[in-house]
């Protein structure tokens, strides 16, 4: 009986340190999972983004440079074109992250989660848009502007919508997660 | 002692008379707009009870059984006028089919996964269809998974077939749903409605499989027609797939 109860005790011990690191394998899951009804014009939210915010304002920006780093090669290694890479999108993204500070209040706290994913989302779209119209130069690039624009705004909106819901529940988990550690 | 405010016989009547100054106004911009605001209004509610909606399928589903028998026919034609040339018959022992188990079909990246992979004989290269015609092309393959680029992916350029102009041409992905057809020529008497298929020429795709219809025309350019495609085949609501392993 004491057994058992020792090894539940350091089973929860263990998921609630590990709660980020667990909730980072879901990211690529829900990449690939692509929810059709979450979307709007075809397109999802940018999921990385809403575990980069609240993992990079609580470690700082040099562990969310390196998890973007990381979140962008995962991505990267789950879609199929290989000339674009959503590296340097995400690597700003998760140093710039990292330079916001938490709010005290929760109402404003959550509005700017919405706005600084927008403005991230934004940020890697166009570079990721940037490396397309690269690519096509010389062929007929002006056929790909629209739908990328399209893209690009439809992401900005979702991710902006949903960040709040999403990044407060994460940012609260991680710092359960922390507490737990100290 | 409740306080219970009355309102005064005097102020009622004032209030009622603007109500009623408030209605007449609505009444006299109903009468300006001709009850066009009112005949939307009954346009949207009326809809679901519509009789050309239900008549409509109806026709449809009679529509989608006669091209099923004229299918049919032209495959025994086929068959038959095969064995009197000798020629060889296309077996579909080599065809594997497959459930999409990830599907990205908007925003930037144009792919499925299918639950089969190179466990089950699938390779690089191979073509995927759906109902419709042509999906795509197996880009990578994992032991229990393969990854196919969508024809609307940036990514992917095949080469097709217009019918009716006999003419080839090149399918290039924009990222969106309607790839956009290039014709090196800009005599192609090409129209809306045209049927475009895979090309004979291609060395990627074996011949005659259906891609899609000629939607709208691009003549702005100089040295060359565009057009857009509607395609036959949709990735974003298909679920079951065929692999075709044919050697070209």
């Amino acid at each position: 009986m004491g057994a058992n109860f020792e090894s539940r005790y350091l089973m929860y011990k263990f998921f609630s340190k590990k709660l980020s690191i667990i909730s980072f394998i879901f990211i690529p899951i829900i990449f690939l999972w692509h929810p059709s009804w979450l979307g709007f014009l075809g397109v999802q939210p940018y999921w990385p983004l809403f575990w980069l915010l609240p993992w990079s304002m609580i470690n700082g920006s040099i562990n969310g440079l390196i998890f973007g780093l990381f979140l962008g090669l995962i991505l990267d290694s789950l879609t199929l074109d290989d000339s674009f890479t959503q590296i340097p999108g995400l690597i700003f993204c998760g140093f710039l992250f990292g330079r916001v500070k938490l709010h005290s209040d929760n109402l404003v706290g959550h509005f700017r989660y919405g706005l600084i994913c927008s403005f991230g989302s934004f940020l890697c779209g166009s570079f990721y848009f940037l490396q397309i119209i690269f690519r096509n130069f010389s062929d007929s690039n002006f056929l790909i502007l629209i739908p990328s624009l399209k893209n690009i705004l439809a992401q900005v909106f979702l991710t902006g919508f949903f960040a709040p819901f999403i990044c407060s529940q994460l940012l609260k988990m991680f710092k359960f997660s922390r507490r737990k550690l100290n | 002692m409740l306080g219970i405010r009355r309102i005064s016989p005097n102020r009622w009547h004032k209030k009622k008379n603007w109500i009623l100054f408030a209605i007449f106004l609505f009444l006299v911009f109903v009468r300006i707009s001709k009850g066009s605001y009112y005949k939307d209004l009954y346009y949207f509610i009326s809809r679901p009870f519509w009789p050309g909606q239900f008549q409509k399928e109806i026709v449809l589903e009679s529509i989608d059984q006669e091209y099923l028998m004229k299918l049919n026919l032209l495959k025994k034609d086929n068959l038959r006028l095969r064995q009197i040339l000798s020629l060889q018959e296309s077996s579909n022992n080599e065809n594997i089919s497959a459930v999409v188990i990830s599907r990205k079909t908007g925003s930037w990246w144009r792919q499925i996964i299918l639950n089969k992979g190179s466990k089950d004989g699938v390779e690089i290269g191979n073509i995927v269809i759906g109902p419709g015609g042509l999906l795509g092309r197996v880009k990578d393959t994992s032991l229990f998974t393969s990854s196919v680029t969508l024809v609307t992916s940036p990514e992917s350029k095949l080469g097709v077939w217009v019918d009716r102009i006999q003419v080839n041409g090149l399918l290039v992905g924009l990222g969106d749903d309607y790839p956009s057809l290039i014709l090196y020529s800009k005599d192609a008497d090409i129209k809306v409605g045209d049927f475009v298929s895979s090309s004979p020429a291609s060395t990627l795709l074996p011949s005659n499989i259906p891609i899609g219809i000629v939607q709208s025309i691009d003549e702005t350019l100089k040295s060359k027609k565009t057009a857009k495609i509607s395609l036959l085949a949709k990735p974003h609501v298909i679920d079951w797939v065929q692999i075709l392993k044919v050697d070209i």
